[in-house]
């Protein structure tokens, strides 16, 4: 085996930062090589050194066993390196050939016209080689996330990659396409291409990498064989201490009802029925887990139930309220906590700095508002302690929301949801985004907040997350609620059949297995 | 996307500026336009025919002189303070308190009505183009409730200060109440703003227009307008003695109302509402906020600055209403875009509108350029401001970009994530 990459001693400084530091890293040729580390770590700063969008500070760069000095990604393109950013640059209404060529299209007529029969059918032999399930004459807007992802890496193949950068190449990806990733970097490997992804998800590391690389605070704190390592010794490496990868919830005595959702029915947006006849309960300091795949009514039910959709059956009763067509704010000022699912569209003002989105739900209370009036000092106050509390990085009130990376936002909106004082937690997703230190600190407050005596509902699609952390386990497809389990005693293939949409009585041959986050 | 929805992305661009961008955006457009500006003077005075060239360069003689045109546009705002053709340059007549300062104050008061009333519907993310017509509305309810009423009570400094404050209320309801309907509509009914406001201001117009000929007119006159208020109903101008239609009083009740504005926006729960809603309308809906009640509310607002800025032109300027109200809503979109939809922001950008419209006369009578050509100044700095990245780009050329934070994704470890 040869050397494909080898970074020599990369130092990057920027102005108050070192990013990269005396970093070494050396990748085989025909191998995937995971670069893991948690947000902040110097990844996606070391990937773009390699492609030529930063130079270091001090070291070089060796492509194919020759230094090279890159001035722009033209020149890593030029010396076979492809890069795939984890925002897509692909054109919306052009066909998926059309984006492939882009920039390099096939001409005829002395130069002067795009040949886009040639254009099509190079793109036709080249997914073909490779595996590559693309129609080249859909529209990208009309293909899903993973199939983009694959002309992306078409794209590049097409500009005589050998070596691929994926940046987070999983953090859009259903399981599904997760799994489809996966065994498309089998396949570009078995054919001499090199491939290096940037993670912060253990398991997928183990998964799909050869070797695996950790970086933590810009530096390389070990290079291990991804089959001679353990998930344990992973995470140890990624945050410098023990973390405690299985929530434990001790044993404990739910007290009184604090949730009752009966018959509850709810239609998504398009008017479609997404949620259908869900009945169940929770009480005071236990967690219900909401288990499923993406997209099978979780986001409407937990709308119904925090105010902002209207069910069109059914009644959710709240501490012995009937809340049904109780407005957003009611509910918020009642003590209900929520940790949306889509942390841009809804849970923070991109443009308001973190002082302001400190209030947002409670802009009306008592606590930060009086007569009308809002008290910023004590909204700074609460942010700062927010930040403080939960490690948001970096610790900047004032600046905005927009300027965090995914990661520290969502911890910034975990921290002003489980500081409200609630009543009632709905966390979506908590931990979507966050690396595993912010994790296991998200998961020991929300069974703080059980063993307060605070009710949770915990949505998620990581199964070990759900599994681990709650009392009764509510599993749905389709907008039905499947069964409820006791997670403890239920096994991961018994709740992957009802994610199917598999009833345990019914004939459970022919299901699909189900495919977990982490796995 | 929709036209409108194009029409607000760039409105959200424009205003997410930071303040000190907004601030150096706003000025450059300024240059250039004054530099754009003098260059169709210039073009202009080759087209036109003269005796004597008033400036000549490259040998060329051109009719208008743009050096002169602006300092004449200046001095004329002000009262002419300088003697341009005298080398004591200073005028020692100068008075302060002159007719060209009352005339650009004026203007500048009606300004800060308009601007501010647009500026709160912009930062509630609703577009409301309708301030005009909830001026004319607003004006004409103030005109006619001080009309009637005016008779029940005693004339003279006393009637005047019970009637005064009762007709500009009376006009901010009438405008409030006519910017609530497009609100509602458009909470209720899902009515785009944009469309409903605009019609809305060729309704107001016409109802105005009818119910005034129909059966309020002035006897008196052969024109479209009601009875004029007696003197002691309307703002007189107190400092001024040469006149101007400028009361120092409804300057400072709209310097008031720009603070008044801002504290509401800044510092209330309200305000809070309503910027979450102008911001990002979903979250506001998981913060709580009643998109429905605010868009009304917000809408109430922006109609009754509105309506109190067509109290002042009647209560200030004309002392009656009269049709053929002048543009000062629309006048008001460009004021509150200059300014950022900052309330603050909006007596800089009134008070250089006014003095473009005020000098623009004295540039008319100055220099015998027509004063259109003064409208064409004003609609090429609005053109420049609406264009912040071009001047974006061109600082980043020059590498003036501001310390802009890198936007950190995962690594992105300028954002800092460092230990």
């Amino acid at each position: 085996m040869s050397t494909a990459v080898h970074l020599d001693e990369i130092t990057k400084r920027f102005p108050g930062v070192v990013a990269n530091d005396d970093v070494d890293l050396t990748v085989e040729r025909g191998t995937v090589h995971a670069l893991l580390g948690e947000n902040g770590a110097g990844k996606t700063t070391l990937m773009n050194i390699l492609y030529g969008l930063y130079e270091p500070t001090e070291g070089t760069v060796h492509v194919d066993g020759r230094a090279r000095d890159f001035d722009s990604p033209a020149d890593a393109i030029d010396a076979g390196i492809g890069m795939i950013h984890q925002h897509f640059m692909l054109v919306d209404p052009m066909t998926v050939a059309e984006n492939i060529v882009l920039g390099n299209e096939p001409r005829k007529w002395f130069g002067t016209t795009v040949d886009r029969e040639r254009a099509r059918q190079e793109v036709i032999d080249l997914s073909n080689r490779y595996g590559f399930d693309v129609d080249p004459d859909d529209a990208i807007e009309d293909v899903s996330v993973g199939v983009q992802q694959r002309v992306e890496i078409l794209k590049a193949l097409y500009r005589g990659a050998d070596i691929l950068i994926l940046d987070e190449p999983t953090a859009v990806l259903t399981p599904q396409e997760v799994e489809e990733l996966f065994r498309v970097f089998e396949e570009l490997t078995a054919q001499g291409k090199t491939i290096i992804f940037i993670s912060h998800k253990l398991g997928e590391a183990m998964h799909a990498a050869d070797d695996i690389t950790v970086l933590r605070n810009g530096k390389n704190v070990g290079t291990v064989k991804a089959d001679e390592t353990s998930n344990e010794e992973l995470a140890e490496l990624m945050v410098g201490r023990e973390v405690l990868l299985e929530p434990k919830a001790e044993p404990q005595e739910p007290g009184d009802e604090v949730l009752a959702v009966r018959n509850l029915s709810a239609e998504d947006n398009r008017g479609i029925p997404a949620v259908s006849d869900v009945s169940f309960d929770i009480r005071e300091g236990e967690v219900f887990g909401v288990a499923g795949v993406d997209g099978n009514g979780q986001s409407q039910l937990v709308e119904a139930i925090t105010g902002l959709r209207t069910p069109t059956e059914g009644s959710i009763s709240y501490k012995g309220r009937d809340v049904t067509d109780a407005s957003r704010r009611s509910r918020i000022d009642d003590g209900m906590a929520y940790i949306p699912e889509d942390r841009h569209e809804r849970g923070l003002v991109m443009d308001f700095d973190l002082v302001q989105n400190g209030i947002l739900g409670s802009q009306h209370s008592p606590t930060f508002a009086a007569d009308g009036r809002i008290h910023w000092s004590d909204a700074r106050d609460h942010a700062e302690r927010i930040i403080d509390e939960y490690d948001v990085r970096p610790p900047h009130a004032d600046a905005d929301a927009e300027s965090f990376s995914g990661g520290n936002q969502q911890k910034f909106i975990v921290g002003r949801e489980f500081e409200r004082e609630p009543d009632l937690v709905v966390a979506t997703h908590p931990t979507r985004g966050v690396d595993i230190g912010a994790m296991e600190f998200i998961h020991e407050r929300l069974l703080d907040l059980r063993a307060e005596g605070k009710a949770v509902l915990l949505v998620s699609s990581k199964l070990d997350e759900v599994q681990g952390l709650s009392d009764r386990l509510g599993v749905m497809h389709d907008g039905e609620l499947m069964d409820i389990v006791d997670p403890r005693n239920t096994t991961e293939e018994e709740i992957g059949l009802l994610m199917a949409g598999e009833r345990p009585d019914a004939d459970a041959t022919d299901a699909e297995p189900p495919v977990g986050d982490a796995k | 996307m929709s036209a409108t929805e194009n029409a607000k992305a760039v409105l959200r661009r424009l205003t997410a500026a930071s303040a000190t961008e907004r601030i150096l955006i706003s000025f450059a457009a300024l240059v250039l336009a004054v530099l754009v500006g003098a260059v169709i003077i210039l073009v202009s005075g080759r087209i036109t025919t003269c005796q004597t060239a008033a400036t000549t360069l490259f040998g060329t003689g051109f009719c208008y002189d743009p050096v002169e045109v602006y300092l004449v546009l200046f001095n004329g705002a002000l009262g002419e303070p300088f003697l341009l053709n005298d080398p004591a340059l200073f005028n020692p007549g100068w008075n302060p308190l002159n007719f060209g300062l009352a005339l650009t104050l004026k203007e500048t008061t009606l300004l800060i009505f308009t601007g501010l009333s647009v500026a709160v519907s912009f930062r509630a993310g609703l577009f409301n183009i309708g301030t005009q017509g909830q001026l004319v509305l607003g004006g004409l309810a103030t005109a006619l409730f001080s009309f009637f009423v005016a008779p029940a009570l005693p004339s003279g400094l006393v009637g005047g200060l019970v009637l005064i404050p009762l007709a500009v209320i009376v006009g901010a309801l009438v405008g409030g109440l006519y910017g609530a309907i497009p609100g509602a509509l458009k909470a209720y009914a899902d009515a785009n703003e944009v469309i409903t406001t605009i019609m809305l201001n060729f309704i107001a117009a016409q109802i105005a227009f009818v119910l005034v000929s129909e059966f309020f007119s002035n006897p008196d006159s052969q024109v479209v307008e009601t009875t004029p208020l007696p003197g002691w109903a309307t703002l007189l101008p107190v400092a001024f003695p040469q006149g101007g239609d400028f009361s120092i009083l409804a300057l400072a009740f709209g310097l008031a109302l720009v603070v008044g504005v801002w504290f509401l926006l800044e510092q209330t729960s309200f305000g809070y509402d309503l910027r979450t809603s102008g911001e990002q309308p979903e979250a506001a809906e998981y913060g709580g906020v009643d998109a429905k009640r605010t868009t009304v509310t917000s809408m109430f607002l922006s109609g009754a600055l509105g309506g109190m800025g067509g109290a002042i032109w009647v209560l200030m300027v004309m002392g009656k209403w009269q049709a053929g109200v002048p543009a000062l809503g629309f006048d008001g979109i460009t004021v509150s875009i200059l300014a950022g939809n900052n309330p603050f922001g909006v007596v800089p950008a009134a008070l250089l509108f006014g003095t473009l419209k005020s000098g623009s006369l004295a540039v008319q009578f100055g220099t015998g350029v027509p004063k259109q050509l003064v409208g064409v100044l004003r609609g090429l700095i609005i053109l420049f401001v609406a264009m912040p990245e071009f001047f974006r780009m061109l600082g980043s050329a020059i590498d003036l970009e501001p310390d802009r934070e890198t936007v950190a994704t995962d690594g992105g470890a300028l954002g800092g994530d460092d230990e």
